[in-house]
């Protein structure tokens, strides 16, 4: 279809967004894409969900640590936000979702709040509460692999 | 704004690791609410001084009935900064309302818990900050989450009818339930709060935390009667 002319076309906000989650944790960004909009319904109905309209347009995720660029209607950026904070996992993988900062065009967003170049995850073996746990580092921050499942802790602990 | 979090034994990441993520994305501080027999061993100075982010220390006190709740209560008293109550009951609520020596009741609505005039009004009177537990808005669905909204939007009414005071919290148990200041400012609106409402309920933490170590520092003797700066000259 021929694209409209620029004064009808829809405005967007772009949501910068940084997602963590267990170094096991595998998310794709269909199925990111699916959490989101099943956050965004149940939080405010079809209604709602349709005017926010969230598009996960860039999505990067590896070794339990990612970004995303989440589209969404100008005027609905608190609705996105909302819809962001509700998603609490992804296929069963608990996340964290946070936006780093909103722009007007994809540009901006990705020059001003994505793209820094993460710390890569390393295999590890840590002494963590007196015993030594195999576990990922990534930086300053430690997942430790521990019996009842991952404990996230820092360098501070281990 | 601070955050209440159930460190690891009690939750699944360490104060070390709250407190990153926490600064990360724009609190001002933590306080440690695991519960008495799972308190973390770590020194919350040399996690504040590292993170740059105030680290209070706290407990949490989950009992099943009012009279273990009353013995509990005097002994926790002394060894934490801030004291949480976990209600639970309509008969807890109460009774946590109307302890003094409480600073917050922690999930008034949770379970079979719930609350009238009555115990706001004790907890108003008290001092007992109400809790408004986000953590079913954000990590159910379907029933249960509408109960928990349900929920909310009573103890909401009957807060601002009484001008009780309250805590905002998602009570998380790993750092990957925290949620930043201003995504839950977004989600309060959504569900009916004001922003000032949320953003009040996020500060009381810090209100909380600074008025009991002032409150448990020396110079101060009781209410209104402070060791003065000329003392030692007399």
């Amino acid at each position: 279809m021929k694209h409209l002319p620029k004064h009808l076309r829809p405005r967007w906000r772009y949501l910068a967004v940084e997602l963590e989650a267990w170094p096991d944790a595998d998310v794709s960004q269909g199925d990111f894409q699916r959490s989101v909009w099943f956050a965004a319904q149940n939080l405010y109905g079809d209604t709602g969900s349709a005017d926010a309209d969230l598009r996960v347009l860039q999505f990067s995720f590896e070794d339990g640590s990612g970004e995303a660029l989440v589209r969404v209607r100008h005027g609905e950026v608190e609705r996105g936000r909302a819809a962001l904070a509700c998603v609490d996992d992804v296929r069963d993988d608990p996340v964290r979702v946070a936006v780093r900062g909103v722009s007007g065009t994809i540009r901006a967003a990705e020059e001003k709040y994505l793209g820094r170049p993460g710390e890569s995850a390393a295999e590890a073996s840590v002494a963590f509460a007196g015993e030594t746990r195999p576990a990922v580092r990534r930086g300053d921050l430690v997942d430790v692999d521990s019996e009842g499942g991952y404990v996230g802790a820092t360098n501070l602990d281990c | 704004m601070y955050e209440a979090v159930h460190a690891n034994p009690d939750g699944d990441s360490t104060v070390a690791r709250f407190a990153a993520t926490a600064a990360s994305v724009g609190y001002d501080g933590v306080v440690v609410r695991s519960r008495s027999d799972a308190q973390p061993d770590v020194d919350h100075e040399v996690v504040a001084e590292e993170y740059g982010i105030d680290v209070v220390s706290g407990v949490e006190l989950d009992a099943e009935n009012t009279s273990q709740a009353s013995g509990a209560i005097a002994n926790l008293r002394e060894q934490a900064t801030v004291l949480v109550a976990r209600g639970g009951t309509p008969e807890l609520n109460r009774f946590v309302g109307e302890s003094q020596r409480v600073d917050v009741l922690a999930g008034p609505m949770r379970g079979r818990g719930d609350v009238n005039h009555v115990v706001v009004k004790a907890a108003e009177r008290n001092a007992v900050h109400l809790e408004f537990d986000f953590s079913r808005v954000l990590r159910a669905s379907g029933g249960e989450r509408v109960q928990a909204l349900r929920g909310l939007r009573k103890l909401r009414e009957l807060v601002d009818h009484y001008d009780a005071p309250y805590v905002v919290s998602v009570d998380p148990e790993s750092h990957l339930q925290l949620r930043a200041p201003r995504e839950l400012l977004a989600v309060g609106e959504e569900i009916g709060f004001d922003r000032d409402q949320i953003r009040t309920g996020l500060e009381s933490w810090g209100e909380l935390a600074e008025r009991n170590r002032h409150r448990m520092s020396e110079d101060f003797i009781t209410s209104g009667v402070e060791r003065g700066r000329y003392e030692e000259d007399s």
